[in-house]
């Protein structure tokens, strides 16, 4: 992801006195600075302190103390790396998000984009339809995750409809469609924020291009296709980003959804894992590794969906 | 490339500064807390019963020491309680004395030097070995040569509470159930769900919380071992024909279908689709209304005579936290709330059994006038509790992951599941043992 | 001047399925919480008799409601408070002004995006409750919310889309930055304050794992925390715990719909910025 400015500039359009040196030092406003600045100093105590310690830690033997007391945190370099990439239930865990973000991201993707582009084109109802797709989004998961387990257990609704159809073992505890149930709660859940940002973007494309592409011949597929899906690159990538960001570090839903982790860890997650280990478990170093690698793995996926979205 | 460089500046821009705020945490003067007094807080487990009980026992205390005042908070229950606390003990945010600690993460709050020894207080050692008798020692570091960083509270020894009118529906006298060999167990299992009388024989939560086990294998492992605890003398126990016997029992009841193997969404003994339950006496209060219950011991393989069978403690204990300034104060109070009056009423305010050793000998009114309870108590005499380690909750979560892969989901066998949990345990325990 | 053809049909009808598969869960819990014993059969989707409020009525005995609301209230708008403005200025200051570190801090924020909050958990909370000593305080709790990041990056493409011409004009007639920030962008903003509240909103509202940690104090914590802790411990063991549960979870939800619905109209889809960059 580029950002569209270079890191330094001459004042070149301040037309503001010129306090040379100051200018030069700070860039052309230097009010933007000031501006931000409580933003950076939030930014600096809330996340740069936690996140900076969780990096040192994985890089040492250690566990967490009381104020006072003194414990030895030997060097391990890169051993608490190592105990996490040969634990079997951690790989299971990437092997589950790899599933997730599998199903999720291209649906979350198509389906927000098609919904978008039909909810712009009705007139009727449209404030109707917004709000339903809008309103799990705005509820919190503690709420829905109930009703859910109440929807997909065996003597469930969805079950029950199903009748000799349903899955066996059910769907929440059947480790081949305990993730996929998962990424269905959380596409359903989270589509109306992507919906939203899609129908942002559509406001954008004129609708001169629509008409001349139907004046020309061109049929809804047709329309859709070659004008509106261009047009949302841009967007398309944002909610590529988001989407993974939000689908790698899952953890309500593994924690709430299948308490612990499934069947056999079937919907584990990296986070999950970072709780367990590092919150219940007290091993804080095992689990920042496994953090720090989470995290490179989703700046690696974003910079690959950025790569892709650019090329078309 | 510029964005590679940018993350990197960012990264030098920000870490010195980050680091400059994150100043540290005073710790206390341990010398000048251990004998000062003054007002304290305890915490105690939000649970209505118990909470009542703290409220009871606070009042009394303020009333009679004004100058040493004691404020009660709550703190949630369940396993984030846990978490809460160890997280407050790195903050140095924890009070004075906490009524509900778990005895899993307890010695890793020792290992972090949250906790403080109560054998350093005058008396401390025989106060807790009087009260609780010669099991106190299972609680306290070095097989109990070593300090008490904790006070053994209370109990809830684990029984098999089963549904009278379920029982008489499937043909099973209430009465004499006879299910206490794994055969008899598994036959009547069988038996309930066979005529239909309830969708299930019993619904142990078959999630992969670390501490499941207590309620499903490990009080019957305690049974039939009578009273090996899961790791002892460091090593595991249970990868033996006992661990094997108790593992081949769940994993029969999940095949047949007689545990189902997904959580219930509501109190299954409650709603009625199960006939048992692994349970302590608290349950007595909560299906009190509900249901005709009955009570029976925990069973084994060739069925132990109900006068010795061990089960699973179930405790919680008291711990006295390092953050602590008025510690004189903090250990009157523990040993005011821990006196024969006050455990007497926590006894008729919460049902749940004092760990103190006679318990029907030193409240005969209470369990004349509530005889639900006196197989209870009676069973507190003979119970076991998890393990005394440090790192022991990575230790059940190894087990009970490999206890769902084989027992409950039926991946592996269980033969194979308890030598690979032994495997991944045996380095755990060298590490940790204390 | 579209007419009523058969792919308009369609359209509304997908739509409409669409919808109505999005809202059924809410529907099931709705109805779900009013029902004296909560059906899993589709036929008893459409329950003649059986209503009950008596599953409200218990989680009121259980549960502080509205000290539990207030407290959600009090978070919501510390939170808001801050991002409204610290986020707006630094949203402001990323897109229209010029300063060295624009960039780096622009990177610094995408990356803040993208680390779990539970690897920064007991860090953050040894800094926030230990060091500086804010435990069991409204401040501890708003603090790692205290301005969101996406909500800075809303308002930075907000900015970024306006035009230029109205800036210079001020500049050129001689108005300091100050100056342009008040009387220019701040007023061309309104439209994105909307989108901004209700995705602030949503954090602080719903968060249940911070305040958990961060409050031993029953009475200060919000209804994301004493409902989550009534849907767990205590909806298990009344009579009816599907009910229960129902109606915990309705009781949560109710205050965020409710508000989206009144306030929807406002949140009109240009609000995000034409031209959504990278």
């Amino acid at each position: 992801m580029s950002t569209s400015v270079p890191a330094r500039t001459t004042g070149t359009r301040s037309t503001a006195d010129s306090r040379g040196p100051l200018r030069r030092l700070l860039g052309a406003q230097p009010l933007g600075l000031g501006l931000s600045l409580p933003y950076i100093v939030f930014l600096a105590a809330v996340m740069a302190y936690p996140l900076g310690y969780a990096v040192y830690i994985s890089f040492f033997d250690y566990v967490f103390t009381a104020p006072g007391m003194d414990m030895d945190h030997p060097f391990v370099g890169l051993e608490n790396y190592r105990i996490a990439l040969t634990d079997p239930r951690v790989l299971q865990s990437f092997g589950n998000i790899a599933v997730f973000l599998v199903i999720n991201v291209p649906l979350t993707v198509i389906l927000s984009m098609v919904f978008a582009s039909a909810l712009d084109s009705v007139t009727r109802w449209a404030a109707a339809f917004r709000v339903a797709f809008y309103v799990p989004y705005v509820t919190a998961s503690v709420s829905l995750i109930g009703v859910w387990m109440l929807l997909f257990s065996q003597d469930g609704l969805v079950n029950t409809v199903l009748g000799p159809l349903a899955p066996d073992p059910s769907w929440l505890v059947n480790d081949a469609l305990a993730m996929p149930s998962i990424a269905l709660y959380v596409t359903w859940k989270q589509l109306g924020f992507y919906i939203l940002l899609f129908l942002a973007a559509l406001q954008n494309v004129p609708a001169e291009l629509y008409e001349s592409a139907s004046t020309d011949g061109a049929g809804v597929v047709r329309r859709f296709r070659h004008i509106t899906v261009p047009s949302l690159r841009a967007t398309t990538l944002l909610v590529l980003i988001l989407s993974i960001i939000t689908g790698a570090n899952l953890f309500t839903e593994p924690y709430l959804l299948t308490s612990g982790g499934g069947p056999d860890g079937a919907s584990t997650s990296p986070v999950l894992m970072i709780y367990q280990k590092g919150i219940q478990q007290g091993n804080p170093d095992v689990a920042s590794a496994i953090g720090v690698m989470l995290v490179i793995l989703v700046g690696v996926l974003s910079l690959v969906s950025n790569r892709l979205t650019k090329e078309r | 490339m510029t964005l590679t460089r940018r993350a990197f500046g960012a990264t030098a821009l920000t870490l010195p500064l980050a680091l400059a705020a994150g100043c540290g945490r005073s710790p206390v003067d341990a010398a000048q807390a251990a004998t000062s007094r003054g007002p304290i807080r305890i915490w105690v487990s939000n649970n209505e019963q118990e909470l009542a009980w703290g409220q009871a026992v606070t009042e009394a205390w303020n009333t009679a020491r004004p100058d040493e005042p004691v404020t009660l908070q709550e703190v949630p229950a369940g396993a984030s309680s846990e978490e809460a606390i160890s997280a407050a003990i790195v903050a140095g945010t924890t009070a004075d004395l906490v009524f509900n600690a778990s005895p899993a993460a307890l010695p890793d709050w020792v290992r972090a030097g949250g906790l403080v020894d109560l054998t350093t207080f005058e008396g401390g050692r025989e106060h807790i070995e009087q009260r609780s008798g010669e099991r106190a020692r299972g609680y306290a570091e070095d097989d109990g040569a070593g300090g008490y960083f904790q006070l053994p509270w209370k109990s809830n020894p684990v029984m098999v509470m089963f549904n009278r009118e379920i029982f008489a529906a499937a043909g099973i006298d209430p009465n004499a159930p006879g299910m206490d060999t794994f055969e008899s167990f598994l036959e009547g299992s069988r038996q309930i769900v066979g005529t239909g009388a309830s969708a299930s024989a019993l619904w142990p939560a078959p999630t992969s919380d670390f501490y499941q086990p207590w309620f499903d294998f490990y009080p019957m492992y305690l049974a039939q071992t009578r009273g090996r605890l899961l790791v002892e003398d460091g090593a595991s126990t249970f990868d033996s024909p006992d661990g094997l016997a108790v593992a081949e029992l769940w994993r029969s009841l999940y095949e047949e279908g007689l545990a189902p193997q997904e959580e219930s969404t509501d109190d299954a003994m409650t709603m009625g689709t199960t006939a048992m339950q692994l349970a302590g006496p608290w349950a007595i209060a909560t299906y009190r209304d509900q249901i005709d219950y009955g009570f029976m011991p925990v069973p084994s393989a060739d069925g132990i005579s109900p006068e010795e069978t061990i089960t699973f403690a179930d405790s919680k204990n008291v711990a006295m936290f390092s953050s602590s300034q008025n510690r004189l104060t903090a250990w009157d109070f523990l040993t005011f709330a821990t006196s024969e009056e006050w455990d007497g009423k926590l006894l008729e305010l919460s049902g749940q059994m004092p760990l103190r050793a006679d318990l029907l000998d030193t409240y005969p009114d209470y369990f004349a006038e509530h005889p639900d309870y006196t197989a209870f108590a009676d069973q507190a005499d003979r119970v076991a509790d998890v393990p005394y380690l440090s790192g022991s909750i990575e230790i059940w979560q190894r087990f009970r992951d490999e206890f769902s892969a084989s027992a409950i989901f039926g991946k592996k066998s269980v033969g194979e599941a308890l030598r690979r949990a032994a495997e991944q345990i045996d380095p755990l325990v060298q590490k940790g043992a204390r | 001047m579209r007419t009523r053809t058969p792919a308009r049909i369609a359209l509304y009808a997908l739509l409409a399925l669409a919808a109505l598969a999005f809202v059924f869960p809410f529907y099931f819990m709705i109805v779900g919480a009013l029902q004296e014993d909560p059906t899993t059969t589709p036929a008893g989707l459409l329950p003649a008799g059986g209503w009950t409020l008596e599953n409200f009525a218990l989680i009121d005995e259980r549960v502080p409601l509205l000290r539990a609301l207030l407290n959600s209230v009090v978070f919501t708008a510390g939170v808001l408070l801050g991002t409204l403005t610290f986020g707006l200025c630094a949203g402001y200051s990323l897109s229209r002004l010029h300063w060295r570190g624009r960039g780096v801090l622009f990177v610094v924020m995408l990356g803040v995006q993208m680390v779990p909050f539970q690897l920064l958990m007991i860090p953050l909370y040894v800094q926030v409750a230990g060091s500086y000593g804010l435990g069991d305080t409204f401040a501890g709790m708003i603090l790692p919310f205290f301005i969101n990041t996406t909500a800075v990056f809303i308002f930075r493409q907000f900015f970024l889309a306006l035009p230029e011409e109205m800036f210079e004009a001020a500049r050129i007639d001689g108005a300091g930055e100050l100056r342009v920030l008040w009387s220019i962008a701040i007023p061309l903003v309104r439209p994105a304050i909307a989108t901004v509240t209700l995705i602030t909103f949503i954090g602080p509202w719903n968060e249940f794992l911070w305040p958990f940690l961060i409050t031993k104090d029953a009475t200060m914590q919000p209804l994301a925390v004493a409902l989550a802790n009534y849907i767990s411990n205590i909806a298990q063991t009344v009579a009816n715990p599907n009910g229960a549960i129902l109606a915990g979870a309705c009781a949560l939800a109710l205050p965020v719909v409710l508000l989206f619905c009144l306030f929807q109209k406002y949140f009109t889809a240009s609000d995000i910025g034409a031209g959504v960059k990278g």
